[in-house]
């Protein structure tokens, strides 16, 4: 077997080898998000009386909770805070002296649960296209949508992987990850449409590549990108692959060189 | 503040001028006490960090190139990190191992029955690393790293934390790999008898210099005996060099030997004198004759109180 392969298939047993634990983060990863928005909408439509915010009405407001959450499921994981934990205590030796490039290893052994989520989140979301969502949304579509947010998975671990690299130099990186969880939370659309951004802010979003994890697959699902436009993220997502694995390549090599292993 | 700002940072070497060959199949002992940077010795010929001043070849490449090809023909294991992951069974992570170094599958099969065998693990392959014992870890954790029947393996203290039964087994598994397979074995460990049963030659660091290279028995002066004396009163070293008209570098003072104190103490009154044997009955009547003797005995010479007088400084080697 091919070793990317099995590194896929030994990632997928290692996260679904506490069952309850593996499926209570789906739910909760889930929850979260939408409970905070469907509060949000309620309070602003149904309470305040509002018909519209942001060009958006309710049922569109609920409709991009739907679709966001699975989305969101789809999402980067934990494996750049894995790979700066590696580099302090020096657990990064053990996948060092492997015959694997590194960064791909833990990449592809921590995506392998997103993966299966991910299958499950596109048979849901097509099966919203054709019961619940507008007509302007389809199973094509939502297709579409669901490979440009397993793209912004691959940014997600991107930006993640050079963020971590700063262990090398500063022996933690927590923080900083801390903090680029947080700017993801506020600028991928997770806990709401980007579209809520005054126009004047809106270069705020548009200049990350976060808005590709849930809030461009939303838009492409709902049918509010034209096909076109969903062609051309296509192409921007993968400009960020391509130049954050210039900036892996680049931080790692300066990184590895200042490696000490610790731990004895 | 100032910290916050400007952290001070010390520059300490762990190694000094070491510089050494290793032929093909040997067996290499690596001992040194804590700190004398036997580990750091290993990071580097693996390929983990590279030396700041001079070169290392393992198997003729610069191992901090970290070719894959080189990475194809080592092992490490270190006694202290696990390599295998701790919710999956053994099982899984050897047929990860299996797929990253493309080894045959009659072969993979084969590997893992001889060698699971061999260590006595057989019946726990399919148990979760995590509720394995030490010692069946530790025996996991060689295996993985071994499956693909590596050239080179540096073993960091594989032995640590393991009862008498499972270091033994342990130690006779490497035995009958370094001759059958003739893989080089670099081994560093605290436990004496794993050098004196395994490595046919033995590096000692002291402080980050390597201060002896040849063979264990090379340590052990033939005929030699050490008397160990008790007095009432704690004598002075050089007036017992005097009136015994022994070198000042035969005699030491004993230290405790309970074995939970990790900083030896001084044992009060304990000298040693380290002596032939018909030098022994003339220096006991001097010192007879110079004071009062609670306590005395004579120990043959093991390689541990050799090597534990060498890391002390008592002995030049």
């Amino acid at each position: 077997m091919n070793w990317r392969l099995a590194a896929l298939k030994n990632g997928f047993k290692d996260y679904t080898a506490y069952r309850v634990e593996f499926l209570m983060e789906i739910l909760g990863n889930a929850i979260v998000p939408a409970a905070i928005q469907w509060v949000l909408w309620y309070a602003i439509f149904k309470t305040d009386g509002a018909t519209e915010l942001a060009g958006m009405t309710y049922v569109q407001m609920l409709h991009y909770t739907l679709v966001s959450v699975l989305f969101n499921q789809v999402r980067g994981g934990d494996q750049d805070f894995e790979l700066a934990e590696m580099i302090r205590t020096g657990q990064l030796s053990n996948y060092l002296i492997r015959p694997v490039g590194l960064i791909q290893f833990i990449y592809i052994r921590g995506v392998a649960s997103k993966l299966l989520i991910s299958a499950l989140s596109l048979a849901i979301g097509i099966v919203l296209s054709v019961s619940v969502l507008s007509s302007e949304a389809s199973p094509l579509r939502m297709i579409g949508a669901m490979l440009l947010a397993l793209l912004g998975n691959v940014i997600h671990f991107q930006i993640g992987a050079v963020l971590s690299a700063m262990a090398f130099r500063w022996e933690d990186a927590y923080g900083l990850l801390m903090v680029k969880n947080m700017a993801v939370s506020i600028l991928s659309g997770e806990l709401l449409p980007l579209n809520l951004f005054p126009e004047s802010m809106s270069w705020i979003w548009k200049s990350t590549p976060f808005y590709l994890y849930v809030f461009g697959p939303a838009q492409y699902a709902l049918g509010e990108w034209t096909h076109l436009e969903f062609v051309r993220q296509l192409g921007v997502a993968f400009l960020w692959i391509f130049v954050l694995w210039v900036l892996i390549r680049f931080t790692w090599g300066l990184g590895i060189k200042k490696y000490v292993s610790l731990g004895g | 503040m100032q910290l916050l700002f400007k952290p001070e940072i010390q520059t300490h070497f762990a190694l000094k001028d070491v510089s050494f060959n290793v032929e093909p199949g040997s067996f290499v002992g690596l001992i040194g006490a804590n700190g004398a940077g036997k580990t750091t010795l290993l990071k580097i010929l693996s390929g983990l960090i590279p030396p700041t001043e001079g070169s290392t070849r393992v198997l003729g490449y610069n191992p901090f190139e970290r070719p894959l090809d080189f990475r194809r023909k080592i092992a490490l294991v270190m006694g202290q990190k696990a390599q295998l992951w701790w919710d999956l069974p053994a099982n899984d992570a050897f047929d990860l191992l299996h797929a990253i170094y493309d080894i045959p599958d009659k072969l993979y099969r084969e590997r893992v029955q001889i060698l699971s065998e061999l260590l006595d693990v057989k019946q726990h392959l399919q148990t979760q690393i995590r509720r394995l014992s030490l010692g069946e870890r530790m025996k996991m954790e060689l295996i993985g790293a071994i499956l693909h029947w590596p050239s080179v393996i540096f073993l960091d203290e594989p032995t640590i934390g393991l009862d008498v039964m499972a270091a033994a087994k342990l130690r006779e598994f490497l035995k009958v790999f370094n001759q059958r397979e003739k893989s080089t074995i670099i081994l560093t460990s605290h436990n004496m008898d794993d050098i004196e049963r395994l490595c046919s030659r033995v590096l000692i660091l002291r402080a980050g210099e390597l201060i002896y290279d040849g063979k264990p028995a090379g340590l052990l002066r033939e005929g030699e005996r050490r008397l160990k004396v008790r007095f009432s009163l704690v004598p002075d070293l050089e007036e017992l060099s005097r009136i015994t008209r022994l070198p000042l570098n035969q005699i030491s003072v004993a230290m405790s030997e309970r074995a939970e104190d990790p900083d030896l103490a001084p044992e009060t009154g304990g000298v040693y004198f380290t002596l032939k044997q018909d030098q022994i009955v003339p220096v006991l009547q001097i010192l007879m004759q110079h004071g009062t003797i609670i306590d005395m005995g004579i120990e043959e010479q093991s390689l541990e109180s050799v090597i534990q007088r060498v890391f002390e400084g008592g002995i030049k080697p």
